[in-house]
């Protein structure tokens, strides 16, 4: 009896090493040889952050829209290099004398993923149903607000009219939907996009996508730039950083970025491990919440009255020590913000005149003159009685929240300031910033080459409407002059006359602080170096390779030749695990045989 | 003499037992020991120290420092001393451990003992509610307390209590049964003793020290649930206790960066604490339940 028992246990704790040994062994390459397109590389990118849509109407987070660009082509695109206009979808476009007619060429032979020619009458479809919807409007209305008339004469000609000259002609970041399938979809709002196949037009498909898992997507081979040099481009989840810098490490994923500082450096002598640090075009700022409201200007949300005082957000301004932010919680890999436009973007870029200096005293005289005197607890009362204790929210796990917090939280205590810190996560940060919810808010948005959308979101228009829904504003900012500005650069074709616009209107914002631009991150990527060679950065050299102005990072990763060759791996994988399975029945052959001589000695 | 100068003699002689009792059990005594310097080491911080070293805008030390003479933990992140946030650590886990033990064993010890006083539906009543806490996932509850209430220590205080009381409900309630079960409790009733009597004077007495063991014992979950909180990044993000200092390690990427002094000091005070707490809770039950007494 007791024999029998521990030979029983041996069978298993056998099975169970083999297991073991056969488990791991078994699932990488497996997960990373599907063999479709030319070489069957597969691209493995870390996300750390969440997706809010594939649908490109909707979709305004980073990860949405890349991914949107990555199935979608728009008009036309932005070079590498230089990030000049060159051929998207069209690949020629006139202008009238007057500017306000636009003529663009779509030209034969580019295909949609079904086969179906590519027509100037998709993207014709695809700016009415942004005309006509005002759904469809929630990501990218900012390009098709000033639009008259938008039509396709023939398949190849689109004939846009605007209203008023539109600077933006070239640099409209609207995904161009096919008519064909679009046209199907009643409900644009509810539409998820997410069900393969998902027609597209852009480098890579939509396979699956499972939220917060993975976005899997597999090579275009009809793209008209010609297919792609991988076969499959995986977008795979990670709750946070470090898991995802582990997961580089191991080889589970080929591709990262956003890395902190930290997690930059600590990667400088790993094996393998090639390092990206490029100049960014995103920005993080401190949303002061100046007065939330709808679009036609009801107030929402329960943001601090005082904040609607311009003297209490400019003495706050005061009280940011923007360049021991950049010093500090970036560990230097920041540029100190200044304006919207990134000092990458030099023509737009906004240099203050008179810059803010971090100045806690000022800040403290300010306060004093504008009526907020201090409380027994040292905490500045308004005029109308209420303390100043603001909420600051941020995303819950990005490092630069939590620790930028801590550097506002003792500044403004300085001034005598109360800061409550409440982080939580990226769905329920959107829903508190566009109800409104708010006193201080963190917020972080990337720029395009075109200055146009990222100052739209400091419109009056841009402000949601009654029902929460239909706007993007970024701070709730409604003021006539930026607004004033803010219509002028839209009309204006002379691009360096447009600049000084543009810079007129930094300076607006700088001085109305509806926010504070604390910094411009550098770029941190990191990348599998035994498994690819090279990216195409955006812009050439010093640039990024994800979060570009198109998709030439993951449309030019090149793999290496050791991870196009034929797997060695593979085979000799085969042969352990018969060679494994062929153990395991023997052995249990044998231990069986084994315990039937037993029983059988036992019956004698 | 007086009758309740008698029982207070008897009293204080059993105390005297006790901890003659106690004294023996060497487990016991040096987690009474370190648990007296820790809470002493936590008092005196403000003392000893410069509240400024914690403010990330007054520090100007080297990030990540691994070790040296001059921080004998390194820094952290943003160059603050490891050791002092540490330090200052304790004084969080503490306080949140003892007042979050305080109300669940409160809570427990009420509800316990009012259901096995009344009995009838009240007790049913009773029982049914510790059910339904007990058989709660206490940590995805605590979460989502956490969540939805204010940030701040009373709210992981409130966490750890409403969801930490209904085994002590159920440990206090037993012992009442079998203490009401005894005959002087009969006599007292025969007596003309009134619930509050017989409660106040006769069963809770019989009951505190099995509240008390039980007290020590849950301190320790206590504070590893505070830590836990913290570390979900469910706590005051701006306030340094053990758990959102590692929070803070592992979001700024320690682990990648291998920077062992940031991760260990707080992991360890966790440990340290706990044992203490644990040991001294063991030797407490071992010395008041003679059951539990073994050949020395």
């Amino acid at each position: 009896m007791v024999t029998v028992r521990a030979r029983r246990w041996s069978l298993a704790a056998v099975v169970g090493v083999l297991g073991a040994v056969v488990a791991p062994a078994a699932t990488t390459p497996v997960a990373a040889a599907q063999p479709v397109g030319q070489q069957g590389v597969t691209l493995r990118v870390a996300l750390t952050r969440q997706v809010d849509s594939l649908n490109p109407f909707l979709s305004i987070t980073q990860v949405g829209t890349e991914v949107g660009r990555l199935m979608y082509d728009f008009l036309t695109a932005y070079d590498p290099k230089d990030q000049r206009p060159v051929e998207g979808l069209a690949n020629g476009w006139t202008t009238s004398d007057d500017d306000l007619t636009w003529t663009f060429t779509v030209p034969e032979g580019k295909k949609w993923s079904d086969g179906e020619e590519i027509t100037a009458e998709d993207v014709a479809f695809t700016y009415n149903l942004m005309l006509t919807n005002e759904v469809a409007r929630t990501a990218n209305g900012n390009f098709v607000a000033n639009f008259e008339s938008v039509t396709a004469p023939d398949p190849r000609t689109l004939v846009v009219r605007t209203k008023t000259p539109q600077a933006t002609m070239l640099a409209l970041d609207v995904p161009i939907v096919p008519e064909h399938v679009w046209a199907g979809v009643t409900d644009v709002e509810n539409h998820a996009n997410d069900q393969a196949p998902v027609v597209g037009s852009g480098p890579f498909l939509l396979a699956e996508h499972r939220p917060n898992e993975f976005i899997k997507l597999t090579a275009n081979p009809n793209y008209w730039r010609g297919a792609p040099k991988i076969s499959e481009l995986h977008f795979v989840s990670y709750k946070n950083l470090d898991a995802a810098v582990q997961a580089l490490g191991k080889g589970e994923v080929d591709l990262i970025n956003r890395l902190g500082p930290a997690q930059y450096d600590s990667l400088r002598d790993a094996d393998d491990i090639g390092l990206n640090k490029g100049r960014g075009s995103r920005f993080n700022e401190l949303v002061f919440n100046s007065g939330a409201a709808t679009s036609t200007g009801e107030p929402i949300g329960d943001g601090h009255p005082a904040l609607q005082d311009v003297r209490v957000r400019q003495a706050l301004a005061k009280a940011v020590d923007v360049d021991t932010i950049v010093e500090r919680v970036n560990g230097g890999y920041a540029e100190p913000g200044t304006g919207l436009m990134p000092p990458s973007n030099a023509r737009f870029h906004f240099t203050p005149a008179r810059p803010r200096t971090f100045d806690l005293d000022a800040a403290n005289a300010d306060l004093d003159a504008a009526g907020y005197a201090r409380g027994a607890d040292g905490i500045r009362v308004g005029p109308d009685g209420r303390a100043l204790n603001l909420r600051l929210v941020g995303h819950a796990n990005r490092a630069y929240d939590e620790q930028a917090a801590e550097f506002l939280k003792r500044s403004f205590a300085d001034v005598g300031v109360g800061v409550d810190v409440q982080l939580v996560d990226d769905n329920q940060l959107n829903d508190t910033s566009t109800s409104g919810a708010f006193d201080l808010l963190f917020s972080s948005w990337g720029t395009n080459p075109d200055p146009d959308f990222i100052l739209s979101l400091h419109t009056c228009a841009r402000r949601p409407n009654a029902a929460g829904t239909g706007g993007t504003t970024d701070t709730f900012f409604c003021d006539e002059t930026y607004d004033r500005l803010y219509a002028q650069q839209a009309t204006e074709v002379d691009q360096d006359a447009r600049a000084e616009i543009v810079k007129e209107m930094q300076q607006r914002f700088y001085d109305q602080v509806p926010a504070v631009i604390l910094g411009y991150d550098n770029v941190l990527e990191a990348y599998r170096e035994d498994r690819f060679a090279s990216f195409q950065v955006q812009p050439d050299p010093g640039g990024s390779i994800m979060e570009q102005n198109g998709v030439w990072g993951y449309y030019g990763a090149t793999p290496t030749d050791a991870a196009t060759a034929p797997r060695g791996t593979s085979t000799g994988l085969v042969v352990a695990v018969v060679a494994g399975v062929v153990i395991v029945l023997a052995g249990g052959a044998w231990l069986i045989g084994r315990r039937r001589r037993a029983t059988a000695e036992d019956r004698e | 003499m007086s009758g309740s100068s008698i029982v207070w003699r008897r009293r204080r002689s059993a105390a005297a037992g006790v901890w003659r009792e106690f004294r023996g059990n060497r487990g016991g005594l040096v987690g009474l020991v370190v648990l007296g310097a820790v809470v002493v080491l936590a008092l005196l911080v403000p003392l000893l120290t410069d509240e400024a070293g914690l403010d990330v805008t007054r520090v100007d030390a080297p990030l990540w420092a691994p070790p040296s003479a001059e921080h004998w933990l390194g820094t952290d992140n943003t160059g603050r001393d490891v050791l002092l946030l540490t330090w200052w650590g304790t004084r969080v886990s503490l306080v949140v451990g003892l007042a979050a033990t305080v109300l669940s064993v409160g809570i427990g010890s009420l509800i316990g003992v009012l259901a096995a006083h009344f009995g009838g539906w009240a007790s049913a009543t009773l029982l049914r509610v510790t059910d339904f806490f007990l058989v709660l996932p206490s940590l995805v509850l605590a979460i989502a307390l956490s969540t939805v209430l204010p940030r701040g220590l009373g709210t992981i205080v409130l966490a750890i209590g409403v969801t930490s009381w209904p085994s002590t409900a159920l440990l206090v309630r037993a012992q009442t049964l079998t203490i009401e079960g005894r005959p002087f409790i009969e006599r007292a009733r025969a007596l003309g003793g009134g619930h509050r009597h017989v409660i106040g004077r006769h069963v809770l007495p019989a009951v505190l020290p099995l509240v008390f063991v039980n007290t020590t014992l849950t301190v320790a979950s206590a504070i590893v649930a505070e830590s836990t909180l913290s570390f979900l990044g469910l706590g005051d993000p701006t306030r340094v206790s053990w758990g959102s200092m590692l929070h803070t390690a592992t979001v700024q990427g320690a682990v990648s960066k291998g920077a062992w002094w940031f991760l260990l000091p707080p992991g360890l005070g966790v440990v340290v604490v706990v044992l203490a707490f644990t040991s001294c809770g063991r030797a407490l039950e071992t010395v008041l339940d003679p059951r539990l007494r073994g050949e020395r």
